[in-house]
């Protein structure tokens, strides 16, 4: 019997069937749509995953490098940091955002978007400047690692939730949805079963009644035959076949 | 996904970092301060409350117009789990290792998650 | 003549520095510090040298800048000390010494008050020897103007800041434009002012003066190019003095590239090495791949500091002056970057850079 899993409440009709079992089939093609896709995610995932953790370590050396030429600038011109805090003041090194499409999931990855600016060209003027020049352009050089590293970093944050979404979803296909379908499809077969085999036991029913009225007409109809005939012409035929028709009761067998 | 719709307005990179990190990423330029006088960095040093590193955190990651936060590691153990709970894609939160402080794997909290992946 | 006299008002001082110059740390000073595997351990060999116990109340984690301000601090106290017990002119002398220091202050104050920050915050990370009583009279300056008035009444500088700004030139120069500026004024003055103590302060002091002179020249010509900075304005920023100067300086002030910077400084024999190519010393290191031109440049800084360090320390070599009292404090400050270069290359790790300081004895 079907009726041990869920399933969902419709009237065990051919037309419910019919639609069930296209909505089966359209479960099971969407099943296997998410499943890939999950796996196209999957697979770029990994490699980002990879090239996250790459990527975090290479920072950790082009970071270190960075703060050394740091402490160039401040061996050859003292502590610029004031200055330096006080002269920004419009951003010359932005990112720019573009757009990347993996199955259908929209990942921003960041590109580095410089203006030439002029803020800091004269800081260390008069000592330093070299320093100051060079822990411009390695800082510049880390600073596009990390731009790098962000966007792996928001790919991953963004795969890593739309994963888990398509995952979910394939999940509540496989083991819900389909489940649930195929037992309504079930349910529906048994109970049109259950309605064919008693439609026939009517059938049969009827029939039988049927075929009983119509032995009962009969007789009633022979009947009136042989008493009509009897009556008009009281012949021989009439002896036999009164004698079929009507019982004998001094006859035992 | 909701997040994605404003990330063209993003452009900008924030940092909350020692001394030496901000003049350094300074000097690259991204320096940036807006018309209402708002800097996109925090100078973070001995004297600086926690609870300042943690509201500048908080108002960095709800600005419409960064879209990276550096933060130092060092900085970052300090506010670990608002770092931690973090999970936005914007802005991208990026920890990065000071001058007197190496990079350490093992706390970031991206990374903490990749080895989690990893690991499963 | 001056030496005879000379004892009698500075002997007491020079020997004091003299015995302070002892303690400038020794070459195998330098070798048992490039040996620290922390700053643990570089404290601990710091405290068998003259510096003594100076880091004995720092907490750890021990940073650089705690070193180097702590060093600085040492510094300040010796020169302090001098400036006390100095009698005029050499009470004047040191003065000047410490308007180089104050010029990176007011600087410091006027960047502080153009962009309205808190001023009290800026008088703690003013150079402890450019400090003046005045000085935090600057910080209540609110506008421009009224900094530019404050700054020529209140400091000892007033009068480079006279004769070269004006007061609108605060608001729209750059800020380095002015230092810079301001400082080619002060070596100007503090030659003139050498030469009035004569013979042999002023011989001592016109080679230190003029190498810093041609230095600051080389220095800003170098930086200059590729910036918004015109020929014009870069040629007022040169010191007009300095063994470079006129021709020189005039030939620098139209220099496009390293090269004819080069071609200047050929003319002096002892400047020729400066632009050498070759690996020799410094950078040698592979991380830097930018061979040529700006390795060159680069390069030059260290050699300055290496000139610089030598002629001070030839300073030492005549008696009766008071040009040891400046190469002194120059000595030590180049000793306090070595401390500081050190220190960082202890801290992070970078032991291939580490010789690269300049050794002072």
């Amino acid at each position: 019997m079907s009726g041990t899993g869920p399933r969902e409440n419709v009237f065990a009709t051919r037309m419910a069937l019919t639609n069930t079992k296209l909505r089966l089939k359209g479960a099971q093609t969407g099943h296997s749509l998410l499943a890939k896709k999950r796996d196209a995610l999957t697979t770029r995932f990994r490699a980002i995953l990879k090239k996250v953790d790459e990527a975090k370590r290479k920072m950790g050396r082009v970071m270190q490098l960075a703060s050394f030429s740091m402490a160039e600038v401040t061996y050859a011109t003292g502590d610029i940091s004031y200055l330096v805090q006080e002269q920004a003041k419009l951003a010359t090194f932005r990112v720019k955002a573009k757009q990347e499409n993996v199955s259908g999931v929209v990942l921003p990855a960041f590109e580095v978007d410089r203006v030439s600016g002029s803020d800091f060209n004269l800081t260390g003027l008069g000592r330093g400047g070299q320093q100051v020049l060079r822990a411009k352009e390695v800082y510049a050089k880390a600073i596009e690692t990390l731009v790098e590293l962000a966007s792996l970093q928001t790919a991953f944050t963004i795969l890593d939730e739309v994963i888990r979404a398509t995952n979910r979803r394939v999940n509540a296909i496989e083991y819900v949805v389909i489940p649930r379908l195929d037992n309504t499809i079930k349910y529906i077969i048994s109970e049109l079963d259950e309605m064919d085999r008693e439609e026939f036991f009517r059938l049969k029913k009827v029939q039988g009644k049927k075929k009983r009225d119509a032995a009962s007409n009969a007789e009633q109809a022979a009947l009136k035959v042989t008493e009509e005939p009897l009556e008009t012409y009281d012949d021989e035929p009439d002896g036999s076949a009164d004698l079929l028709s009507s019982k004998d009761q001094d006859v035992i067998f | 996904m909701a997040t994605n719709v404003s990330f063209k307005d993003r452009k900008l990179i924030a940092v909350i970092g020692d001394e030496d990190s901000i003049t350094g990423l300074l000097l690259a330029g991204v320096g940036h301060i807006n018309e209402h006088q708002k800097k996109n960095f925090l100078v973070v040093d001995t004297k600086t409350q926690i609870s300042t590193i943690e509201s500048t955190f908080q108002e960095f990651t709800e600005r419409k117009d960064i879209a990276i936060l550096l933060i130092n590691q060092h900085i970052a153990e300090k506010i670990r789990p608002s770092v931690d709970k973090y999970q936005q894609a914007f802005p991208a939160l990026l920890e990065i290792p000071s001058k007197d402080h190496p990079y350490d794997p093992s706390k970031d909290s991206v990374l903490k998650r990749v080895q989690k992946l990893f690991g499963e | 003549m001056e030496g005879l006299f000379f004892n009698v008002n500075s002997g007491f001082l020079e020997g004091i520095v003299r015995g302070y110059k002892a303690g400038i740390l020794s070459q195998s000073q330098y070798a048992s510090l490039t040996q620290c595997d922390t700053l643990e351990d570089f404290r601990t060999q710091l405290s068998a040298t003259d510096y003594g116990n100076f880091l004995a109340n720092e907490p750890s984690p021990l940073s650089t800048a705690t070193i180097a301000d702590k060093a600085t601090q040492i510094l300040v106290d010796q020169f302090n000390y001098i400036r006390t017990n100095a009698v005029e002119p050499l009470s004047k002398f040191l003065d000047y010494i410490t308007y180089g220091y104050m010029i990176d202050n007011v600087v410091l104050l006027i960047t502080g008050t153009l962009h309205e920050r808190d001023t009290h915050e800026l008088l703690e990370r003013c150079h402890p020897l450019g400090v003046f009583d005045t000085m935090p009279a600057l910080c209540v300056a609110t506008n421009v103007e009224e900094l530019y008035q404050g700054v020529l009444v209140e400091t000892p500088l007033a009068p480079y800041f006279r004769d070269c700004l004006s007061a609108s030139d605060l608001d729209d120069l750059n800020i380095e434009i002015i230092r810079n500026t301001v400082y080619k004024a002060y070596l100007e003055d503090f030659y003139r002012f050498s030469t009035t103590l004569g013979s042999p302060t002023s011989d001592v002091m016109q080679s230190i003066l003029f190498f810093e002179a041609d230095r600051r020249t080389i220095n800003i010509t170098i930086n200059s190019f590729d910036t918004e900075l015109s020929k014009e304005q870069r040629s007022k920023l040169f010191p007009a003095i300095g063994r470079l100067f006129p021709e020189g300086n005039n030939a620098l002030a139209r220099a496009d590239e390293i090269e004819d910077v080069r071609q200047v400084c050929d003319k002096i024999s002892e400047y020729r090495s400066f632009f050498d190519g070759g690996s020799g010393f410094g950078q040698s290191n592979g991380d830097y791949q930018d061979a040529g031109e700006s390795n060159i440049a680069a390069r030059l800084e260290d050699r300055f500091f290496h000139t610089e360090v030598h002629l001070n320390k030839e300073a030492f070599l005549q008696q009766f002056q008071y040009g040891v009292f400046y190469s002194y404090m120059k000595l030590k400050e180049q000793e306090i970057r070595n401390l500081t270069w050190i220190a960082e290359c202890i801290a992070q790790d970078a032991r291939d850079r580490m010789q690269d300081f300049i050794p002072i004895f």
